[in-house]
């Protein structure tokens, strides 16, 4: 922003200077930027290592003797636990969502189906409800069939998150594949599922990846639902970590929460820093873009 | 005729089973909760539960608390959502023309947004808000400001949690926009710079007017996320203190388990619904069908 003034007054002998100094100040900004934006991951990966005494201290340190006791707090409060509903959860929800929202994706992209405008409206309409719409009268009927507490309720509910949002977008990746493919397979007596399934869904690889990326990393993520839905026994670990914020016995307990928050966002952070262009790619794809 | 019966039902059973899901999953509880907001429904007393029509809007509209959530979450989701997409756009544009380890920075640049939401709140609230210990304030001290006592004092509570969230959003607009600039015509933005408009100018007067759609769509993305925003604020403050951070969301989760008035809590909803929905039609209205031909 303070580049503006700088680009209009025209000072002799200072042009010359101006694009240096402009690109100087932009790296600048940019490393802060990249500071602001990771910094707090990067506390959260030193302050889990760190001692009751080290986490306390200011000025904050940086060199300091680590330590694994928090994470034996956490294994004491049931990580694992918590741990294996988080991957149920997540992986029967990702694949069954995907299951049944490629090929529905694949119906409306290619297939002339009636009121396709319409389906996928509805479908995007549904992206944008609030999540409490939903999660107060699931935990209701949950409640009239005593599924409140079971992890196939919370499943349910993570369909509902992730089928508009996979429909949406892989519908967006068929498109880009051309049609002609299919036209050239059909000539060659293919049937619809083995167009879909021999010639569709291999050229549409790299979308499929990036749609299962983004779906796992809003399932991992998710606590609303799990929060009104898991009742006891289903918690994953997003609700979990709620545990640490205390209680007027405990306190807030720094060093638990942290080694929590850590072995949580770890997975999600380092798959996306990985993968990051097929992320980024999610995010912009499925009509953002047109 | 047969044939064509046969085409369908192939062609269908690849879409039926996602929307039967969809339709029991999505749409028969929002019918149950419309349902249920015209009756007066206590989960301690469901025997007492009796049809009232319209009286729990009406209550709604009247309550103190709810209009008073309305507003913060409407304050909320303004200044988030501004604040995003101007310092998200900003950044894209950093990061425009390429340099050596553009990618990288890219990759570091989305991690805030791909940080589970309750970590964010509670850390931010432990280890950056903190009065004591946090960092915030611990660099205010440096500087020789006595910070406030953020998440439990009226009003940076409020600004605390918009803080917060703009951390955690900003990478979602720079993403966008930084696809949608890479995908840019050039030939365009040349013609610009050949007639002397200056780098703002092109950005203001040619980038910006072509990206239209883009930025509506963005809008409409942002809008709905912050509005129905639950999990970083309600363990960032839990809606406290006074109620200045109780968001809609808050407001109806508050309502339902712990006053468990069912049939209120769902009115809530709903009318948290309809208040997205006009917002949403009126920008795609004026962002996409009116301005639709630029793109």
């Amino acid at each position: 922003m303070s580049n503006d003034s700088k680009i209009k007054t025209k000072t002799p002998g200072y042009s010359e200077f101006k694009p240096r100094l402009l690109k100087y100040l932009k790296f600048i900004a940019i490393g802060i930027a990249v500071f602001i934006a990771f910094f707090p991951f990067l506390w959260l990966l030193l302050t889990a290592f760190k001692s009751m005494g080290d986490i306390q201290s200011l000025p904050p340190k940086i060199i300091f003797f680590p330590t694994l006791d928090n994470f034996r707090v956490i294994m004491d409060a049931n990580f694992f636990r918590y741990l294996q509903n988080s991957l149920i959860l997540t992986f029967s929800a990702v694949s069954l969502s995907m299951i049944l929202g490629v090929p529905a994706a694949f119906a409306i992209s290619r297939l002339k189906i009636p009121f396709s405008d319409g389906i996928l409206f509805f479908i995007l309409a549904l992206r944008f409800v609030p999540y409490i719409v939903f999660a107060l009268p699931l935990f209701l009927l949950f409640v009239e069939r005593g599924w409140v507490g079971t992890r196939y309720g919370v499943v349910m509910s993570y369909i509902l998150i992730n089928l508009p949002l996979i429909i949406w977008l892989m519908k967006g990746f068929f498109d880009e594949i051309p049609k002609e493919i299919d036209e050239a397979a059909e000539v060659d007596g293919a049937s619809r599922f083995q167009i879909f399934s021999r010639v569709v869904i291999p050229c549409a690889k790299p979308g499929i990846a990036c749609v299962l990326i983004l779906a796992f990393i809003f399932t991992w993520n998710e606590y609303l639902f799990a929060l009104i839905l898991a009742g006891r026994h289903a918690q994953p670990l997003t609700v979990g970590l709620t545990q640490f914020l205390g209680g007027i016995e405990y306190g807030v307990r720094w060093g638990a929460l942290s080694a929590w928050s850590f072995s949580l966002v770890f997975p999600v952070v380092t798959l996306s820093l990985f993968v990051n262009k097929y992320l980024r790619r999610g995010f912009t794809g499925g009509g953002y873009n047109k | 005729m047969i044939d064509k019966l046969k085409d369908n039902i192939s062609k269908f059973s690849f879409l039926t089973p996602s929307l039967v899901a969809l339709g029991l999953v999505a749409v028969f509880p929002v019918i149950y909760a419309v349902r249920s907001s015209f009756y007066s429904w206590n989960l301690h007393r469901p025997a007492a539960r009796e049809f009232v029509g319209f009286s729990n809007f009406v209550k709604l509209v009247t309550d103190y608390t709810y209009v008073n959530s309305a507003g913060i979450t409407l304050l909320y989701t303004a200044i988030t959502v501004g604040s995003t997409m101007i310092l998200g756009f900003l950044l894209a544009l950093l990061l425009r023309e390429p340099f050596k380890g553009r990618n990288i920075v890219r990759a570091l640049l989305t991690v805030p947004m791909i940080m589970t939401q309750v970590v964010i709140g509670l850390n931010w609230r432990v280890f950056m808000w903190e009065p004591d210990y946090g960092l915030i304030n611990w660099v205010l001290r440096l500087v020789g400001i006595r910070g406030p006592a953020w998440v439990s004092s009226v009003p940076y509570a409020f600004i605390a949690a918009a803080i917060t969230n703009i951390w955690f959003m900003t990478p979602l607009v720079m993403i966008i926009m930084d696809a949608s600039l890479a995908s840019f015509p050039q030939p365009i933005e040349d013609a610009a710079k050949i007639d002397g408009a200056s780098y703002w100018q092109r950005i203001i007067y040619v980038i910006i007017p072509v990206l239209k759609r883009t930025f509506a769509f963005t809008l409409l993305l942002r809008i709905t996320i912050d509005f129905r925003m639950f999990d970083i604020v309600h363990v960032l403050t839990g809606g406290g203190p006074a109620r200045t951070t109780q968001l809609l969301s808050i407001w109806v989760y508050n309502q339902a388990l712990r006053v468990s008035d069912m049939g209120y809590s769902n009115a809530g909803a709903i009318l948290m619904m309809i208040i997205i929905s006009i917002i949403c039609s009126i920008i795609a209205y004026f962002g996409l069908i009116r301005g639709g031909e630029r793109a």
